[in-house]
């Protein structure tokens, strides 16, 4: 027996993979839309691998410091390394702003590092060129989607950076890549405004009768240099020792320091619970429909090209073929049609997903689950068709 | 039991009671091995309907047919599988030839002996034969619409014979072709039917081939009467 | 014939197909877990580094005198601005004397009157004297009585007293003179040094209190520079390192110069060191007080030790390290890390030996089980 639906799909080759071509951009798309949603929680959970933390320890009652705006002293860390169970902390701050580089400026979360603590937490867990940062100010490691290269200058409010290193996939949980500097030079950047803005400030220092006083000749100088210094950073990065809870650590934290702090799995919970909870259901959302609506039209495919063969159909059931073997025919199309659809849209997904501007992650779970729903899909589809083909009575077939 | 067709009192009746119309009073008809008869009748007499009982695609009411060496219906269906009766014992020709577009001319009449689980080679051997008693078999690797509409007939009527059925229903052969491909047709029927002993009932209006016949069947209202044909033979 | 024909249709489907597999096939094994992923490896070498220190400071004069008068008054004039070279001693400016010289002429006239006043005691005790003498003589020959005898040797006695009393009211006057003649010579600001005026902070005209600075001079051959070395990062920082300055505004011009000492105060606020440095020759023109400069300190060689890029240091579960490749496998090696350069070479002190190969850059973060694609550079880096 030879088979029926290879010698359709032979003879008619070029509009069978024409379909099957279009139908995978359109699952194409469906999967580069799972791959959208899958890289966005990816983005959440990317921010806090590559901060190296176990916990995060920000001011008492705010869900800091991505989620909401958080400040502490620069000096709390010390009395946190006294809690049992803490092997390492750093200070860090973040500040999403503007970068300048030459004529352009680009979207990043400026990151404020401790100075020489290689390997310490909120440092850069990996590089793919230059070097990490060496000097206590003005040197800088970027993300590649920032778009700098080694060796730029750039500007970070007033003070210019020189990019000694580079990474991959340090982003902020909107998607930002992030720039990372020595914790002084942005804790400066942070709270520093222009020169204008400095220069008022004085001004109205100057005028206010308490901090002017005539006696004392060395007051106003005092009080100018005490509001241009920023002792603030925006949380404290902790690892734990083998061996203790991190549950434990935070809760004695919390008790002792009347601090916040947060386990790794409750910032996923925040980041991902709230943070990006709105645009991640709108694009669930989305995707659901573009699923559904690629299903109907590999339905729709189906049936009509069962419909286009339906008279041959008949001559086939007339001349004995039995009903096994034409339900098979239709089927085999289907599925068929369902496998050259998946493949260009695997490939498609794969060759696209670099191009989007935030990230897209094409898990191979999602690809594995997409294969088996375009296979039910397309079976559910022939069986559709396959319903029709057999209702044809082949007394059609000899004249009316 | 001899060979050929043999159909007697059969009726056909659609709908019941006060409603009911018989499409088929009283049909007699009897074919030998080998005979080409003609059945002719206008539209409405009842000619497709007498097809496809025949052909057993549809069941009558009443009567007895006997194809072959198999009574298959007696006030009744005596045969199961009605489907595997259509293709191992019942060649179908029609009026539109009904190639299968996606398979060559062999596959196209090596599908029937496919079907009933011949083996490929065999098949498609079998189906070169006819091809070839067909005279046709130069172009046995061409698609259907490769061909010329009488070359399409040709394959459909080889189609009808592989499987070497003991009978051949045959509706407006010739509906479409000019009278000398009408009359290649005709005869090419009487050839194959006078080599493998096939009885053949061909469905006609068609004038041209009308004097072929030796006999006759003409249908009425539902009712056959046999009548002598003209018999003219081909050059 | 018919097998010809069915190879044509075949082969032009198999054109189309056979690539489309092939490009799935790709597609699979090059993302997702099966993709390996891309790193470049790099060999441990030994090599001596020379740890740098790099620090911020500011431009200062060591020297900086304020100038200004030891009470109230009012700025009456000032002779130099800002800019100006001026000599040890030199008159800078004034204050207004207000009510000073009248202060000074009212001495001047008490002064008088003190001596004119010591005048007339003395010539009292000369007569009281005389009188005294002659009277005792009259008494011996008992010429008088002895009570006017007494009288005039209480009289001489009183005389004397205020003789004494009038010389100290002298001295006195002479003083309260002395002291408004100094008040008086303070209002002369003076300068105590050679140097530059660097501010004039009252101009003529506006009252200034007591201690208030009115001209500022600094001696131009002081400047140094006070650095803030972060803690973390500046081991091996002493006296008499040789140090490369860029000062802010000339950036691209390194200046020479050297560690003159380090501060026994740290901040312990900043958690910063704070050192002097000066300059080996001062640049001209001089760097304004207050520029920042940046000061990269050089400490001296230290013996050869394998070392590596400091973007090959990772940290995994909590314990810093490097994934070293041996044989094609992959493994987390902890280290203990040495001293670095500024030019971010750091020793292994423990750990790894020279000729071992170990992962400098990838494109994500490694597993034991990652597998390894060795490129020279990575993509994205050359893009």
């Amino acid at each position: 027996m030879i088979s029926l639906a290879g010698r359709d799909i032979l003879n008619a080759w070029g509009k069978f993979v024409f379909t099957g071509i279009g139908l995978g951009l359109l699952i194409g798309v469906t999967l580069t839309m799972a791959g959208v949603y899958r890289g966005m929680v990816d983005d959440g959970k990317a921010l806090l691998d590559n901060s190296g933390a176990d916990l995060w320890v920000v001011q008492l009652g705010t869900l800091g410091p991505y989620a909401e705006s958080s400040s502490i002293n620069d000096d709390v860390y010390r009395s946190i390394l006294s809690v049992p169970g803490v092997a390492q902390t750093a200070n860090v701050t973040y500040l999403t702003m503007q970068v300048r580089q030459g004529r352009r400026d680009v979207r990043s979360m400026v990151v404020g590092i401790v100075a020489g603590g290689l390997g310490k937490p909120g440092w850069p867990p990996y590089l793919v060129a230059g070097r990490q940062i060496t000097r206590s100010h003005y040197e800088a490691v970027a993300d590649i989607a920032t778009g700098f290269k080694l060796g730029d200058r750039i500007q970070v409010r007033r003070n210019h950076y020189t990019v000694v290193g580079l990474t991959r996939r340090m982003v902020s949980s909107s998607g930002d890549p992030m720039v990372f500097i020595p914790l002084k030079d942005a804790q400066e950047a942070q709270f520093l405004k222009d020169n204008d803005a400095v220069l008022k400030q004085r001004q109205r220092t100057a005028e206010n009768p308490s901090f002017n006083r005539p006696g004392v000749p060395g007051l106003l100088d005092a009080v100018i240099a005490s509001q241009s210094k920023n002792p603030y950073v925006n949380a404290v990065l902790v690892r734990i020792q083998p061996g203790y809870s991190a549950n434990e650590v935070a809760q004695k934290i919390h008790r002792w320091q009347r601090l916040t702090a947060y386990t790794r799995s409750q910032m996923e919970e925040i980041l991902i619970g709230k943070l990006i909870a709105t645009s991640s259901k709108q694009i669930g959302m989305f995707l659901v429909i573009l699923a559904i609506v690629s299903a109907a039209i590999v339905a729709f495919i189906i049936y009509t090209l069962t419909m286009d063969k339906i008279r041959e159909i008949a001559v086939l059931k007339l001349i004995g073929t039995r009903n096994r073997t034409i339900a098979a025919m239709i089927m085999q199309q289907a599925i068929a049609l369902g496998v050259i659809g998946f493949v260009v849209g695997k490939i498609t997904a794969t060759f696209a997903a670099p191009l989007f501007p935030k990230y897209v992650l094409l898990m191979p779970l999602d690809t594995v689950a997409g294969f088996f729903a375009i296979l039910i899909i397309c079976v559910l589809a022939s069986l559709i068709a396959i319903r029709m083909a057999l209702k044809v009575d082949p007394a059609e077939a000899i004249g009316g | 039991m001899s060979k050929g067709i043999l159909i007697e009192g059969v009726r056909k009746r659609y709908g019941a009671g006060d409603t009911a119309v018989d499409a088929l009073k009283n049909v007699n008809m009897h074919v030998d091995p080998g005979e080409v008869v003609g059945l002719i009748g206008p539209s409405g007499s009842g000619k497709t309907t007498l097809l496809k009982c025949l052909g057993a695609v549809i069941e009558p009411s009443a009567g007895r047919m006997v194809l072959g060496d198999q009574v298959i219906y007696d006030e009744g269906w005596k045969i199961h599988d009605l489907r595997a009766l259509r293709r191992d014992r019942i060649g179908f020709v029609f009026q539109a030839p009904y190639l299968i577009p996606f398979l060559d001319v062999t596959d196209n009449v090596a599908l029937l002996p496919m079907l009933a689980g011949v083996p490929n080679s065999e098949a498609r051997k079998r189906a070169n034969e006819l091809l070839k008693a067909l005279d046709i078999e130069h172009r046995a690797g061409a698609m259907p619409s490769q061909l010329s509409g009488g070359e399409q007939q040709r394959v459909a009527i080889a189609r009808g014979l592989v499987n070497r059925p003991p009978v051949i229903l045959a509706d407006e052969p010739t509906a479409p072709l000019d009278s000398e491909r009408a009359l290649t047709v005709i005869r090419i029927l009487n050839d194959m039917a006078q080599r493998f002993e096939t009885a053949v009932i061909v469905v006609t209006h068609d004038e041209k081939i009308i004097p072929t016949f030796k006999r006759i069947y003409h249908i009425r209202d539902g009712r056959t009467h046999e009548e002598a044909g003209e018999g003219r033979p081909f050059e | 014939m018919k097998t010809i024909r069915i190879q044509g249709r075949s082969l032009a489907l198999l054109a189309v197909v056979l690539p489309l597999l092939a490009l799935f096939v790709y597609v699979v094994l090059r993302s997702g877990p099966l993709a390996p992923v891309t790193v470049t490896v790099s060999t441990v070498e030994a090599r001596s580094i020379s740890p740098g220190l790099f620090g911020v400071g500011t431009v200062e004069a060591r020297f900086s005198y304020r100038i200004g008068p030891t009470i109230a008054g009012r700025v009456k004039r000032l002779d130099v601005h800002v800019g100006d070279r001026v000599h040890a001693g030199q008159l800078l400016g004034e204050m207004d004397p207000v009510d000073l010289d009248d202060r000074v002429r009212a001495q001047e006239a008490a002064l008088k009157h003190a001596q004119a006043a010591l005048h007339e005691a003395e010539a009292r005790q000369a007569y009281a004297q005389s009188q005294a003498k002659r009277y005792e003589q009259l008494l011996i020959t008992h010429t008088t009585s002895e009570e006017i005898a007494a009288t005039k040797k209480q009289d001489l006695k009183i005389a004397n007293a205020a003789l004494v009393a009038a010389r100290q009211n002298l001295a006195r006057v002479r003083a309260d003179g002395a002291a408004v003649v100094a008040q008086r010579n303070n209002l002369r600001l003076v300068s105590p040094v050679d140097g530059l005026v660097v501010a004039r902070d009252a101009e003529p005209g506006s009252t200034v209190v007591a201690g208030q600075s009115v001209v500022e001079v600094i001696d131009p051959q002081s400047l140094w520079i006070h650095v803030r070395f972060d803690q973390n990062s500046a081991t091996g920082l002493t006296a008499d390192l040789p140090a490369k300055i860029t000062l802010r505004s000339r950036n691209g011009q390194s200046l020479k110069g050297g560690v003159l000492r380090v501060e026994p105060l740290a901040d312990p606020v900043t958690e910063e060191i704070l050192a002097k440095i000066v300059f080996d020759d001062l640049p001209d023109p001089l760097p304004p007080i207050g520029e920042l400069a940046e000061v990269t300190v050089t400490l001296p060689e230290l013996p050869a030790m394998p070392v590596v890029s400091n973007a090959v240091v990772r940290t995994e579960g909590g314990q810093l390290g490097v994934w070293q490749v041996e044989d094609g496998e992959l493994h987390f090696v902890s280290v203990k890390l040495g001293q670095g350069n500024l030019d971010g070479q750091v020793q292994i002190r423990e750990g790894l030996a020279i000729g071992d190969h170990v992962v400098v850059y990838s494109e994500k973060a490694l597993s034991k089980r990652s597998r390894l694609h060795i490129v020279e550079q990575l993509p994205e880096a050359a893009k």
